[in-house]
């Protein structure tokens, strides 16, 4: 599992590479600091090369989502495959985030 | 009947090796992909919960994963010799909270109980029980 953070005009990005699973989410728990640090931009949560999620990884994006609607940010989720969308269905989390596919 | 088996230590480190192992359990059932990844994710859920819970801090500790393929449901059954818990007790996740009353935590079981067809806890000779069952199409 990867992550990597880029910055373009006032949105950050975090692009997550690779299997969203519980070890790999303690490390990426520290990894996406940045976001939480300025969720009170738009952020952008690039799942194009996520392959897999699992409850770990669910509560990573809902604190970020969590910390943006505390600061006034936004969170786009873009590019999920469709078994990760089946995911955020079965949890309610379609509701919770902007997805943007395309 | 097919049975497959996997024995982990309490090391959170091992979770990455149950990919294999469901992807080695789905060819052999002969499953698509996006049931594959559905399993691989109950099944982390639910030896994650007993990785993380079932043994003092600290603790060695076993867990006892085993595959069996029936020709019309696919089973997972773990055990471990850890302190009782019944995570099919465990009260249900509201996913319709909007985003600040939405708690943190609690989706494991919730993805556990919703993608398989029958959850199942027994305490028995002094070992926690969790099988789980996915009824599959008859071929």
């Amino acid at each position: 599992m990867e992550v990597k953070i880029t910055e373009q005009g006032g949105t950050m990005t975090a692009a997550f590479i690779g299997r969203l699973d519980t070890p790999a989410s303690l490390d990426v728990t520290r990894e996406v600091q940045p976001l939480l640090d300025h969720a009170d931009r738009t952020l952008v949560l690039d799942c194009k090369d996520l392959t897999y999620i699992s409850s770990s990884g669910l509560r990573i994006f809902l604190t970020i989502r969590k910390a943006a609607a505390a600061k006034g940010g936004k969170v786009i989720v873009q590019d999920i495959c469709d078994d990760i969308r089946q995911v955020f269905m079965m949890t309610g989390f379609l509701n919770l985030f902007e997805v943007r596919n395309g | 009947m097919t049975e497959r088996h996997l024995i982990f230590h309490n090391d959170i480190q091992q979770i990455p090796q149950l990919a294999a192992f469901v992807e080695t359990v789905a060819e052999e059932a002969n499953l698509d992909q996006s049931l594959a990844m559905g399993l691989n994710l109950a099944l982390e859920e639910a030896v994650t919960n007993v990785i993380m819970y079932a043994y003092p801090p600290g603790s060695d500790g076993l867990v006892d994963i085993e595959a069996v393929i029936h020709a019309d449901a696919l089973e997972f059954i773990l055990s471990d010799s850890g302190t009782p818990f019944d995570p099919t007790a465990a009260a249900e996740a509201d996913i319709t909270l909007d985003v600040q009353d939405r708690p943190i935590g609690g989706l494991g079981i919730f993805l556990v109980r919703n993608i398989m067809d029958e959850v199942t806890y027994r305490r028995e000779n002094g070992k926690n029980i969790l099988t789980m069952r996915k009824h599959l199409k008859a071929k």
